[in-house]
């Protein structure tokens, strides 16, 4: 009796164990990170350079001048850029853009479609920055993970 | 032809200060048609054209901190190259230009440049008006330009400009401003202008700012039998401005203080004058925004500088409505009263604008 009661709850730990797993597998499929090539000078970027960046004003780093690249590879990608990113609606952001390009002669972010194109930017240009879903990236060599953008 | 080629070729030859970083550009092209009618007329001249299509194209080319920036005005009456200017991206914040650039005490200009899409109203206040089309004060030089920002008071922004370079000349035709394209040998002098405008945050239109700018302006032609004689023009002018920019509400308002001393053969006459406008937007359901502007001034109708200038409306009242209806298409319509200073008359006018890029 006893012993069927510990099997039980070794059973129990052990399911609790595998949701936990299950859990954390589940949240780093939502956890949308800045990413920047493994030999980038760029360590750190705060919201604020961040925003700035994805917006298509000048970042320097070390003298560098930063590629901000928005991935669009994942229909789910917009609306967290949107609003998590350069915190404005669509049209305010074109609108910023446009404004840029025309005043000041700003480019804007290039925009990729798919996963291995922005894979292939980063790995082509160590000035490139630019934001990937956690499970694409989490075990990828020649990338780095910036910071944690957004997560559900 | 020749400056716009060195220009280019200084940014071909300077890869080693973007080393490792590739060439990328970005284009935008800014086309438009309006039409114009003028009712009601008591005035000789009124505008230049009844009807204008036109193509604004911008490009930029970037390379490491270099970038070269050019603005071309495709119309049917006409083609200029509008800007043309070699940058440096000195730090995030602050970049030198040299080359052809509008100049940044336009407080107008300055935000809108030639892009009819990019501007709510289908026309600009007199005082900010391009110098072929009549405009009073000189908007395009060549020379130095540098642009800056910091952060100030914890959140808050600084914008600074500063420019000088070659001044337009002043024909019997109107202003003139030196043709990177074309150029001339006549003889040109100088001017230079400063603007600081302070925003409550780094992303934000709202702000104040005041300019200032003192550009000398050579005669070239005489104007009339009584302008003979007449040898240059010094314009000193400053100017306050304040915008608000909300999510319903946008309201732009400038005010400049314009001093001229036009300079004859032994003789000096001097003139000042104040000119203002504001321009208030309301944004209406179904994507269509109604505005309205009121530009005035004082001391226009008895300054001797002005009078060199035919069109210029020295009183005037717009008032339209703009439909955005698709995404980078407008259509707009706008009425104006205007009070020129040898008349009046009223216009309607059509315009589509977009943006493609």
């Amino acid at each position: 009796m006893e012993c069927g009661v510990l099997l039980n709850m070794r059973r129990a730990l052990q399911l609790f164990i595998l949701l936990c797993l299950a859990a954390q597998a589940c949240a780093a499929s939502h956890t949308l990170v800045l990413v920047v090539p493994v030999d980038s000078k760029v360590s750190d970027l705060d919201s604020l350079t961040v925003r700035k960046l994805f917006l298509g004003l000048p970042v320097l780093v070390d003298g560098s001048l930063l590629h901000p690249v928005r991935n669009r590879s994942d229909a789910e990608l917009d609306p967290i850029f949107l609003q998590q990113i350069v915190a404005m609606s669509q049209s305010a952001y074109d609108r910023q853009i446009l404004n840029g390009v025309n005043r000041q002669g700003w480019l804007r972010p290039v925009e990729v479609s798919t996963t291995s194109r922005v894979l292939d930017t980063l790995y082509a240009d160590p000035n490139t920055v630019t934001f990937m879903w956690l499970h694409e990236v989490a075990h990828n060599p020649k990338v780095r993970v910036i910071r944690v953008l957004w997560g559900d | 032809m020749r400056a716009s080629g060195l220009l280019l070729l200084v940014f071909l030859l300077c890869p080693p200060l973007g080393r490792a970083d590739p060439l990328r550009y970005e284009f935008l092209l800014l086309p438009s048609a309006s039409a114009v009618g003028t009712f009601d007329r008591g005035a000789e001249n009124t505008q230049i054209h009844d009807e204008v299509v036109q193509a604004d194209l911008l490009l930029t080319l970037q390379k490491g901190p270099l970038k070269l920036f050019g603005e071309y005005l495709a119309s049917d009456h006409e083609g200029d190259l509008e800007r043309l200017q070699l940058g440096w991206q000195v730090s995030d914040d602050t970049v030198l230009w040299i080359g052809r650039f509008h100049q940044p005490t336009s407080v107008w200009n300055h935000d809108h440049h030639h892009g009819q899409y990019l501007q709510t109203s289908i026309t600009r206040p007199a005082i900010d008006e391009w110098e072929d089309l009549g405009g009073v004060l000189p908007q395009h030089f060549t020379g130095a330009l540098l642009e800056s920002g910091a952060t100030v008071f914890k959140s808050w922004r600084l914008r600074t400009a500063l420019g000088g370079g070659i001044a337009p000349q002043l024909t019997s035709e109107g202003m003139e401003p030196f043709d990177l394209l074309r150029p001339d040998s006549h003889r040109h002098q100088m001017g230079y202008q400063a603007r600081a405008s302070l925003h409550p945050s780094e992303f934000s239109e709202t702000g104040v700012g005041i300019v200032f700018a003192n550009d000398e302006i050579t005669a070239v032609d005489p104007h009339s039998p009584e302008a003979l004689g007449f040898d240059h023009v010094e314009v000193r002018l400053a100017g306050m401005f304040a915008n608000y920019a909300g999510a319903t509400w946008k309201i732009n308002s400038t005010i400049y203080n314009v001093d001229t001393r036009l300079y004859y053969t032994g003789s000096r006459r001097n003139d000042s004058f104040i000119v203002g406008y504001v321009q208030a937007e309301r944004r209406l359901p179904r994507n269509l925004t109604g505005y309205v502007r009121w530009e005035d001034s004082a001391g226009a109708g008895s300054s001797p500088y002005l009078h060199l200038f035919e069109r210029f409306a020295r009183s005037r009242r717009v008032a339209g409505l703009r439909w955005d209806f698709l995404e980078h298409q407008a259509l707009s319509v706008q009425f104006a009263n205007s009070l020129t200073l040898d008349g009046h008359y009223n216009d309607i006018r059509l315009q589509w604008s977009a943006a493609f890029f």
